[in-house]
């Protein structure tokens, strides 16, 4: 390993950790060595500064796309569930857009929490809303080709969903939370933990403005089926199978309920084998 | 509306012929419904590459409508290009699809490195001024510029630590990076002025002394003094010492060169922008008559 790699090596690993440098013997000594200093800072107080620009930029990133779940923690508790998290896992990707993918699932296995299971919730549909805001753009569905699909032939058609869509089961009304927190930051007043409430969330970007909508369980294993690349059949007879829906309500039911996720952007491509 | 540098040339090594774009500003979020409503009149826009290595939405969407009506040239902020790893082929992929869509004039990034050991730290640190990190420089800034097809060129940082491995000044360290990669040199001279003050050399000695035809572009920018150390926050008017560095820069250069007003922390109404990027053209009227008339 050459000299300049084991110096960044070495460096990197300084400005990953959590407590003041200037405290740290090893740290210091470090610094010592392979720092100038310079008239007004010593070498440790130079690596200080770009260890405390570490945390503050991830933390300052997070805050940004979590503004929900950092509102329902407050700051301390943000503060160490965010300190731990970057311990955890470092950014390794070159866009800090990335940086909170594995939030969700750290947030889960965080037992200190005292809303474990809303701040999951709150954390899942936050992220979601990360991968909707950029995800590739699609054309809307044209009515005129789903008319030209013969009738026999959609047992077997697969619908394709936006890929600006995320799927969320969430135990808490995460999304209406979310709002009532955006609109105190703005308004002031405070915001109650809200109680259980589970819901089906479809989380989408339409004409590049994200959105959220709370949806049936028939109609959530229906685009589950579809994200999952069955064809429609086999996804409408999961749904049956459920119970969600009887055979004689299916025909008026399938047919609001296609025509209602076309409308909203939900799916965009209808395939046939 | 563009017009073409002179192509100067130091010993014979090069032809850095990048059009002369005039005085720019960075294209930023707040700023978006403004630019395209207003369509105000800006020289070209400079967007950060990684904002838009995106596959849709709201990003892409902004950035087209903006090159539908101004030229946009590119500046990265995670290239890694001094890092112990090899470079990251996944995200230069992503960056030559920006390229081809944006179609900048050039390209850049920073002297630096950003992360090691499979971290990216996401900043801008400074290498130890040594031939080993020049040889690494020069190797891969080639590689990049090969590879996107498009003129590159590595800025100067702002640093607030040096390292007792060196054995170049900073200037020196620049100038042979950009000389034997055969790229161009983005020069920040708010940069140098805050490295300057950071680590106690003299700013006009770094401005006289980098190769001044292979600057393709300057930066300029405001910084926050807090006493003990200058940091290199974007915030704020470019400060009257700075000025008189790109006065120098554009006297050294002897003609115009592209300039850009970097604002990113406290991001003001755009009217406040353009102005500005109106006192840059009339320092560069300023520095380039003086130049003349000595």
């Amino acid at each position: 390993m050459s000299s300049l790699t084991q110096l960044q090596l070495e460096l990197a690993a300084f400005l990953q950790r959590r407590s003041l440098l200037e405290n740290d013997r090893e740290a210091s000594a470090w610094a010592t060595r392979t720092l100038t200093g310079s008239s007004s800072l010593s070498p440790v107080q130079q690596l200080e500064i770009y260890r405390e620009q570490f945390w503050l930029r991830h933390t300052s990133s997070l805050v940004e796309d979590f503004p929900g779940l950092s509102g329902v923690l407050g700051q301390r508790a943000w503060e160490r569930l965010i300190e731990g998290y970057l311990e955890r896992h470092p950014p390794t990707h070159f866009s800090l857009r990335d940086l909170g993918a594995r939030l969700p699932a750290y947030v889960a296995d965080q037992s200190w929490l005292e809303q474990r299971d809303l701040c999951r919730d709150m954390a899942a549909l936050e992220w979601a809303s990360i991968e909707c805001f950029d995800a590739p753009d699609t054309e809307p569905l044209n009515p005129a080709e789903l008319q030209q699909i013969a009738p026999e032939a959609w047992t077997q058609a697969t619908c394709v969903l936006n890929p600006a869509l995320r799927l969320l089961r969430v135990a808490y009304p995460v999304a209406e939370l979310r709002r009532a927190l955006k609109r105190s930051r703005v308004e002031g007043g405070t915001v109650s933990y809200p109680d259980k409430k589970p819901e089906n969330l479809v989380v989408y970007r339409r004409q590049r403005e994200l959105d959220v909508a709370s949806v049936s369980t028939g109609a959530r294993d229906l685009l589950e089926g579809f994200a999952a690349g069955k064809p429609l059949l086999e996804a409408v007879e999961g749904v049956v199978r459920s119970g969600h829906v009887t055979e004689s309500e299916l025909g008026p039911w399938l047919t609001a309920l296609l025509r209602d996720f076309a409308a909203n952007g939900w799916v965009t491509r209808v395939e046939l084998p | 509306m563009s017009q073409v540098s002179p192509g100067r040339v130091r010993g014979g090594t090069s032809q850095l012929r990048v059009p002369l774009l005039g005085v720019g500003v960075g294209l930023r979020v707040p700023h978006y419904a403004y630019i395209l409503r207003e369509r105000p009149r800006v020289d070209f826009f400079e967007i950060i590459s990684e904002n838009f290595m995106v596959a849709g939405g709201k990003p892409l969407y902004h950035l087209d409508r903006v090159l539908e009506s101004y030229p946009v040239i590119q500046h990265g902020v995670s290239l890694n290009i001094g890092g112990p790893a090899p470079l990251d082929r996944d995200y230069l992929t992503r960056l030559k699809a920006l390229v081809r869509r944006v179609q900048p004039a050039w390209l850049s990034d920073h002297v630096c490195w950003s992360g090691a050991d499979g971290a990216h730290l996401h900043d801008l640190l400074p290498l130890p001024y040594c031939s080993e990190a020049v040889d690494r420089l020069v190797e891969r800034a080639s590689m990049v510029q090969d590879f996107l097809e498009v003129r590159f060129a590595l800025e100067n940082t702002s640093s607030y630590m040096t390292y007792t491995a060196s054995t170049l000044t900073e200037w020196q360290f620049v100038s042979e990076v950009v000389d034997r990669a055969d790229i161009g040199l983005l020069f920040d001279v708010n940069n140098v002025f805050v490295s300057s003050y950071n680590h106690g050399f003299d700013a006009l000695e770094f401005v006289r002394n980098v190769p001044h035809e292979r600057i393709v572009q300057i930066h300029l920018a405001g910084h926050t003094n807090l006493g003990t150390h200058i940091i290199d926050t974007h915030r704020g008017h470019v400060h009257d010492a700075v000025w008189a560095l790109y006065r120098e820069a554009l006297r050294q250069a002897g003609a115009p060169v592209s300039t850009l007003i970097e604002w990113d922390d406290e991001i003001p109404e755009f009217e406040v922008l353009m102005a500005e990027a109106e006192r840059a053209k009339q320092e560069q009227a300023l520095a380039l008559g003086s130049a003349a008339g000595d």
